[in-house]
């Protein structure tokens, strides 16, 4: 129960100002980095028309999230956003799985992975509603109902990167909250893989789904 | 035995994060159980569109739990920074 609150930080020192590294979330991140480049690099190793089993666990998700791209924006943008949505889906729901292997963390535990991929998404999202309708539009689009709602719509784009970040990481954060609580109170036994499996196999990816769907239907809707 | 300063501040904090997730549970659970009460009659009506029905449902109450997520999210502040 101590290493509940607990974090490892690194505080490097810098003009007088003092720059915090969080060590276990930038370790965990690059192991999934690594998996997944591994991953994709043994996927698209042997490219052959009769495909072997890692390609095509590779092929799958590339049409699947070409479809939901596809569907939410038009056929050109698609092109341009989808390897982004896939590479963000892999990447979320690698790490949320990653709890589940024990002495290793879940990186979307700390809030700042989920804020700073949520930031990502919100300018990704005006970026491409000012590439794809102009300046003028995109600046009116905030004036749109009434004149003098333009504050709320301000505020309620901000909203939009707090409630996305926030949701990944509370779901993360809390169910890996109560996995401890549970293991402690019946001494580890038992119950501690099943809780695992749903907080962190079922939970996990719909979370990462859920992050990965919204952040498309944000750009879709900065660019209608 | 009297609680004063930061320890009655320290006690609030934890009856704050009580009230506020057990206030908070109440939306989530109504909508979650309203989601699935519907997705069943439509399963019930359509029993070949099970899979994508289910699927939808789980989306839709992924994100309508988020607002017992913030719950949660002030509750744990309340419990570990105040």
């Amino acid at each position: 129960m101590h290493d509940l609150g607990r974090i490892h930080q690194l505080i490097v020192p810098l003009f007088g100002h003092e720059m915090t590294f969080n060590i276990e979330v930038i370790v965990m991140t690059w192991i999934v980095i690594a998996g997944l480049l591994v991953f994709g690099f043994l996927a698209s190793r042997k490219r052959r028309l009769v495909p072997g089993s890692l390609q095509v666990i590779g092929e799958f998700f590339i049409r699947q999230f070409y479809d939901l791209a596809e569907d939410a924006l038009d056929k050109e943008m698609a092109k341009t956003y989808a390897p982004l949505i896939c590479a963000l889906f892999l990447f979320l729901v690698i790490s949320n799985w990653l709890g589940i292997i024990p002495h290793l963390e879940e990186p979307t535990k700390d809030l700042n992975t989920p804020l700073s991929l949520g930031v990502m998404g919100f300018f990704i999202a005006h970026y491409a509603g000012i590439k794809a309708k102009g300046i003028k539009a995109y600046a009116k689009a905030y004036f749109e109902p009434v004149f003098f709602i333009m504050p709320l719509n301000v505020v309620g784009e901000f909203a939009k990167v707090v409630s996305i970040s926030f949701r990944l990481f509370g779901n993360i954060m809390g169910g890996s909250i109560i996995i401890l609580v549970v293991s402690y109170l019946v001494y580890s036994m038992v119950l501690p893989p099943l809780l695992n499996a749903f907080f962190g196999l079922f939970v996990g990816t719909i979370q990462a789904f859920v992050f990965t769907m919204l952040t498309l239907v944000y750009i879709s809707v900065q660019v209608k | 035995m009297d609680a004063t300063g930061g320890e009655f501040a320290k006690g609030m904090a934890m009856l704050g994060a009580g009230i506020a997730m057990g206030l908070g549970a109440i939306g989530p659970g109504i909508g979650e159980g309203f989601a699935a009460g519907k997705a069943c009659e439509a399963v019930g009506r359509r029993p070949e569109e099970a899979g994508l029905l289910t699927r939808t449902m789980l989306v839709g109450q992924a994100v309508s739990e988020s607002t017992g997520i913030y719950s949660l999210v002030v509750a744990l502040l309340l419990i570990f920074v105040v």
